[in-house]
């Protein structure tokens, strides 16, 4: 091998191809020996070769590598290794000049068991819950009547049907966004974080369901994903989880807003059921109408209560008490009349009565008279008149004229 | 149905209250107590009005709901 040139390429003096290949086989060498663990994508075993390929793929994201092993290792550490299993690897970065690929040369491969992953769930259980991902009060409540709801689930799937029949049968108006994804498997946790962003940023899609049928806890592993529990604890959106059946639990089941037992649970949780509704509304209405009624009912009662009092529906009555009023003061009027004539007639016969006994007319007819002088004046004493005087003398009988001849 | 300027239904059925109570209560003129007695009635026709407006317009609603029922 040749040592590659210390001078810088350029347009004019270029390098061959076999010295930048030799450059990059250095740098990449330069790793060495690591220990790397993924999910098998894919096994190619060629045929007539012990060389096995696989892909490593990381579950979270769309990442992948090359790993080249031959089957000894493999039958050593990993004999059962089925598309999907996570596994441990210690490899090396190698590259292979004749066609300029990269991949890593693994020596020992070792499988992830069962125990092992759902050891570590468990720490990522406690990891996420100290974070806070757990959290009631981080929960969003779920829309009312959500205007579209998102669905991320696989294509054609009982878990789709489910949660559509059974929306539908509730609210039949209900909308959909369907975005349909892996839903277990290597591609799986990419593609519904992907699809959950592209759903959160839609602002019609209210409410977003993650769906999926029941499985192997193997085929649920993605639904327990870090990458996924985080992803969904950044959506704005309210999120039901609805995987698998009543028993299974993933960790997303913790970070979603509302944890639906089944698919079926999470489209009695999105939508309302109509006809449920409309008898709430009817009943509603039913007591809205009765207590108008009982309301006017009760208005009416005292209406009718004032309208009946003797002032207000006999209102002659009103004229009659002064009517009677008007009669009885014309009597007392007449009445307190009558006395006063009465006692003025008494009054005048007594003067009249006074008068008469005070005349002299009686006491002239006994025999009596009364002298009077010319003007008038009784005369009482002889002093009274000179000789010569004319004098009326009053008789009970008539008058007579005299002449004093002597005093 | 009421005149823009017309009494509330409360209103009106207040005031009629205190008219039948100035009545029954006695001490007015004749001539006020006949204006009284004219207030009241008037005031009786406005409360009618109002709560048969009232019942017409729940009929009406009940009418229509049912109608789209």
């Amino acid at each position: 091998m040749t040592t590659p040139e210390k001078k810088k390429s350029t347009a004019e003096e270029p390098w061959p191809v076999r010295v930048v290949s030799q450059m990059i086989s250095a740098w990449i060498a330069r790793l060495g020996w690591v220990w790397v663990e993924g999910q098998v994508a894919q096994i190619s075993r060629r045929p007539g070769t012990s060389t096995v390929f696989l892909t490593l793929r990381d579950p979270s994201a769309e990442i992948s590598l090359t790993v080249t092993t031959n089957r000894d290792v493999l039958d050593l550490g990993a004999p059962e290794l089925k598309e999907g299993a996570r596994v441990v690897a210690h490899a090396k970065p190698d590259f292979f000049a004749g066609r300029g690929t990269f991949s890593l040369r693994a020596d020992e491969i070792r499988q992830v068991g069962l125990g092992e992953l759902l050891a570590r769930l468990e720490q990522l259980k406690k990891l996420l819950a100290a974070e806070g991902l757990f959290d009631r009060a981080r929960k969003r409540p779920l829309p009312f009547l959500p205007g579209t709801v998102g669905l991320v689930t696989g294509r054609a799937s009982a878990a789709e049907r489910d949660v559509l029949d059974n929306a539908r049968r509730r609210w039949p108006a209900v909308r959909f966004r369907i975005l349909n994804t892996a839903v277990q498997g290597p591609a799986a946790v990419p593609q519904i974080i992907e699809a959950l962003k592209v759903l959160d940023a839609d602002p019609a899609v209210e409410v977003i369901i993650l769906a999926r049928g029941g499985g192997g806890v193997e085929d649920l592993l993605p639904f327990s994903d870090e990458a996924l529990c985080r992803a969904i604890f950044a959506c704005r959106t309210p999120v039901i989880s609805a995987i698998g059946h009543e028993t299974d639990v993933p960790l997303i089941d913790f970070v979603a807003d509302v944890r639906a037992s089944t698919p079926t649970d999470a489209a009695k949780r999105v939508v309302p059921d109509l006809a449920e509704e409309r008898r709430l509304i009817a009943t509603a209405r039913g007591r809205l109408e009765r207590a108008m009624r009982h309301h006017l009912a009760r208005e009416q009662q005292r209406l009718d209560a004032a309208r009946s009092r003797p002032v207000l529906a006999n209102p002659t009555a009103m004229l009659d008490q002064r009517a009677a009023d008007v009669d009885a003061l014309r009597h007392r009027a007449h009445r307190t009349l009558g006395y006063r004539l009465e006692r003025a007639d008494d009054d005048l016969r007594h003067t009249v009565a006074r008068l008469r006994a005070l005349s002299p007319a009686a006491t002239l007819q006994r025999g009596y008279a009364i002298v009077q002088a010319a003007d008038g004046a009784v005369v009482r004493a002889p002093a009274d008149v000179s000789t010569g005087d004319a004098l009326r003398v009053r008789l009970a009988e008539g008058e007579l004229a005299a002449k004093v001849v002597a005093t | 149905m009421a005149a823009k300027d017309e009494l509330s239904y409360e209103q009106a059925r207040a005031e009629l209250a205190s008219v039948v109570e100035r009545l029954e209560a006695g001490g007015a003129t004749l001539e006020e107590s006949l204006a009284l007695w004219e207030r009241g009635e008037h005031l009786a026709k406005v409360c009618q009005r109002w709560l048969d407006g009232a019942r017409e317009r729940l009929d009406a609603a009940r009418q229509a709901a049912d109608g789209r029922e």
